[in-house]
């Protein structure tokens, strides 16, 4: 029987399924990011606290911890697994892949969480209960633990990007896939963004202290703003690095929207020099509503649109360039024994080789051409785009509005011969292109 | 579902290593995760009736706190301890894991975020409780609501991804395609028994709670005993209705006299009478333990039984040997994980012996195991980052 490895389709109407994953994925990098960068600046308080005897920091590193259990460590390590379940829903053969390929990498980090885990409550419970020697030594270990997180996950979200080398197609290998040529790159740019979610933080809990100690308040948020400025200043310089290590098919996208992303770039920049500044030479100035405010500018305009343009750039492929966003593996791995799904595509169609695809929609027939079409449509665009005329995401009626039946087929034979770099190189029996077409004709975007 | 579809369903890569020991490490993984979870239901369960008693009641004026920083922790760590089986089953059960996945979409996104509602106002009761405020409990109650329907949700899961037979008819019922996500499923006996868990679990707990304080002058002898005696009703009673409950969800799926199945009630008797006993109860939880790695392994038998039945033999998996990143996770788990949760769980239980500072500096097992795991993690970075380079070097010069 010529099936291929498709699982049934999840869609949620007008949005797609994939805001899910992008949703909470952004949630979760503000989290995890602000506690690895939370980790570091402990090691830093505590080593200074304790080498100059400033035993009032610690105070300071116990509220921040307090703030950062519930801020990283309950929303940080539920959203962590949550993108990994809401990416499964949107898309199982590329999380599969990741899996398959990365398992022993993952669980290895898994190793690193648990020390985490339970060192964040030792680190932030104990903080006054044990000697300032031992206390020094668990946030040294602390830090290595959760930048020990980030250089496990990094090969693999740089490996969803593209493995950077071909070597990986043709041995196989976990280590060729996880060490591309983007790998350091992106690691560095998000310790950039790590030590500076810690400034930004640390000055909501230092602009809090003022009532309590206006002296150590102004003191730490200057502290603060330097801290920021420098893990600004790594997190643009690795960016540029990065952007130069990705793929063909990733410049393409980018250059869709390169002028708004400079401009939105360098507006962000500008704004948090000044606010850190602010810090560093006004301290009083920064109170905890200004500095939460400054959370929020960044959650919505530095990440929100920073991980869409990097899910974006990724088009069409969802992983390691071999599989396409809409599950379909697009080349062959010799090194793993992957085959191509394309061909058989081609010559069987899609309704044909799909498992579950119901027994009576598995040939078209004037009766269920619509029917199919819509099927068809979902299962080959909707993981991008959203299908209706009210279509929110990334909605097709924008691209198709006022086509007929043949217009739409001429782009469907288009991107068939990969006319469009960001687009699947998809292939189809011709009756399926035009059930396809004849759906997308009828909702008359 | 035939053979040939839940074949095919397998990702081409393969599997990196043998699928058995992805098994085994999924039944040991589950089984810690799952006490965990077991230790938070039970502990923020009964915390609520502490908070409902509130103040006046010497003895629960000191245990609820307690049982609500237990129940805290604990849903932090069964966070962290949940993600390893989730990792391991779908390496091995891709079927299972991904259908179900699909065809739950919407639950699995409620369930990320009933956890995110349910585990803030878990925090939320803590300081309330703390504080004294008035409502505390309701906030409390609520919580445990919303954690305890997110417990469901993942039990929905569970029971999905074992009904391979039914799959088509859920994703397309009467052949008409439904890709909303909604698709829901429980078994109520099941459920019963894993939730009935709780109340031995907790009991236990405060067997080891009561030993663990009874060394400590600050705490009243009477309230160590109280606690103990509070532990043993509740390990007894509990583990009278789980048995119950697993002799009725063995009869429903035909197990009653597997000995997987027998064993696991030889182990439910053994622990009843130490529990009533009581004589020492850290040996109660090793056997608790034996016992939760028994139901583990009877939960994973039963899913092997129904993909064997129909033809998807986990063990027939292809292999690509995947050598250095098992060798980075044996090395890790075994030297790093082993000697830094020693460092963290020693440091732990001297701090909880402790009435006032601990000298961790001072204490010759803290201070070594500290020192090593400093080292070890500095060696790991080292490696770490000579792998990357040797391996760039080799792929791009």
């Amino acid at each position: 029987m010529d099936i291929i490895g498709q699982f049934p389709l999840f869609y949620f109407p007008d949005y797609g399924s994939a805001w899910m994953m992008g949703l909470t994925g952004t949630i979760h990098i503000l989290f995890s990011h602000t506690s690895v960068g939370a980790a570091m600046l402990f090691a830093f308080l505590a080593h200074k606290a304790y080498k100059e005897n400033r035993s009032d920091y610690y105070p300071y590193m116990k509220k921040y911890g307090m703030f950062l259990l519930i801020f990283s460590y309950v929303l940080g390590s539920i959203t962590g697994p949550g993108i990994w379940n809401t990416a499964t829903a949107a898309s199982p053969r590329g999380i599969s892949a990741l899996i398959h390929n990365f398992v022993w990498v993952w669980a290895t980090e898994w190793v690193f969480f648990i020390y985490e885990v339970i060192g964040v409550f030792v680190l932030v419970y104990f903080i006054d209960k044990i000697d300032k020697k031992t206390h020094l030594r668990l946030t040294y270990t602390f830090a290595l633990a959760s930048v020990g997180t980030l250089a496990l996950i990094i090969g693999i979200i740089s490996f969803m990007m593209w493995p950077g080398t071909e070597a990986f197609y043709a041995t196989g290998s976990a280590s060729d896939a996880f060490f591309g040529v983007n790998t350091f790159p992106h690691m560095f740019l998000r310790i950039g963004f790590m030590i500076m979610m810690s400034g930004v933080i640390g000055l909501v809990i230092s602009s809090s202290m003022r009532k309590e100690n206006e002296e150590l308040s102004n003191e730490l948020s200057r502290k603060m703003g330097y801290v920021s400025i420098l893990g600004g200043f790594i997190t643009l310089f690795f960016f540029i690095w990065y952007m130069g290590t990705l793929p063909d098919n990733a410049h393409a996208v980018f250059a869709f929207s390169k002028d708004a992303i400079i401009k939105n770039r360098i507006i962000l920049t500008l704004v948090f020099v000044a606010y850190f500044a602010i810090a560093i030479i006004k301290p009083r100035l920064i109170n905890p509503v200004i500095a939460s405010a400054m959370i929020g500018v960044i959650l919505i305009s530095g990440l929100w649109s920073g991980e869409k343009l990097r899910e974006s750039m990724r088009k069409p492929y969802v992983a390691g360039q071999y599989i396409y966003s809409n599950q379909i593996i697009s080349r062959d791995v010799p090194g793993k024994h992957i085959k191509s799904e394309l061909p058989i595509i081609a010559e069987k169609g899609l309704l044909q080789v799909n498992p579950f695809v119901p027994a009576r929609l598995k040939v078209i027939t004037d009766e269920n051409r619509l029917e199919t079409g819509e099927l068809l449509a979902k299962m080959s665009c909707s993981n991008c785009h959203s299908l209706e005329k009210t279509g929110v995401y990334r909605p097709l009626r924008d691209r198709l509005t006022g086509m007929d039946k043949e217009g739409v087929k001429s782009i469907l034979y288009a991107m068939g011969e990969g006319a469009f770099a960001y687009m699947p190189k998809l292939k189809l029996p011709e009756n399926e292109y035009d059930a396809i077409a004849e759906y997308f004709a009828s909702l008359h975007y | 579902m035939d053979a040939s579809v839940l074949l095919a369903l397998r990702d081409p890569a393969g599997v990196p290593f043998y699928p058995i020991v992805f098994q085994v490490l999924y039944i040991l993984t589950w089984a810690l995760h799952a006490a965990f979870v077991l230790l938070s239901l039970g502990a923020m369960g009964l915390s609520l009736y502490g908070s409902a008693k509130g103040k006046t009641d010497k003895y629960w004026s000191i245990l609820t706190p307690h049982l609500i920083q237990t129940g805290k922790i604990s849903v932090s760590i069964l966070i962290v301890l949940g993600v390893a089986p989730l990792l391991f089953t779908q390496v091995i059960y891709d079927p299972n894991w991904y259908v179900t996945n699909t065809l739950s979409g919407m639950w699995i996104f409620i369930f990320v975020y009933t956890m995110v509602v349910g585990y803030s106002m878990y925090y939320w009761y803590y300081y309330a409780n703390k504080a004294q405020r008035t409502g505390s409990t309701l906030i409390g109650f609520v919580s445990f609501g919303i954690l305890v329907f997110a417990g469901i949700l993942m039990h929905n899961f569970a029971v999905t991804s074992i009904m391979p037979q039914q799959w088509m008819s859920m994703y397309a019922p009467n052949g008409v395609v439904n890709t909303s996500g909604w698709t829901f499923n429980l078994d109520i006996i099941r459920l019963a028994f894993m939730v009935s868990l709780s109340i031995p679990v907790v009991g236990i707990f405060l067997q080891n709670y009561s030993h663990f304080l009874s060394t400590r002058k600050d705490f009243d002898a009477s309230f160590i005993s109280y606690s103990a005696k509070l532990g043993t009703n509740f390990a007894v009673i509990g583990l009278l209705i789980s048995a119950v409950l697993f002799v009725l969800w063995m009869l429903q799926v035909k197990y009653l006299f597997h000995p997987v199945s027998l064993a696991t009630i030889v182990g439910v008797l053994v622990l009843l009478v130490m529990a009533k006993i009581n004589s020492n109860s850290y040996y109660t939880t090793l056997i608790l333990v034996v016992v939760a790695l028994l139901i583990s392994t009877m939960r994973e038998l039963i899913r092997f039984d129904i993909m064997s039945g129909l033809g998807y033999s986990i063990y027939d998996y292809p292999i690509n040997f995947e050598i250095p990143s098992i060798v980075m996770f044996l090395s890790t788990f075994l030297v790093m994980g082993f000697v830094g949760v020693a460092f963290l769980l020693t440091m732990a239980w001297k701090v909880g012996k402790s009435e006032g500072v601990f000298d961790g500096s001072k204490d010759v097992m803290v201070n070594r195991l500290g020192q090593s795991t400093l080292y070890i993690m500095i060696a790991w970075m080292v490696i770490y980052f000579g792998w990357g380079i040797t391996i760039l070097f080799k792929n791009i010069l």
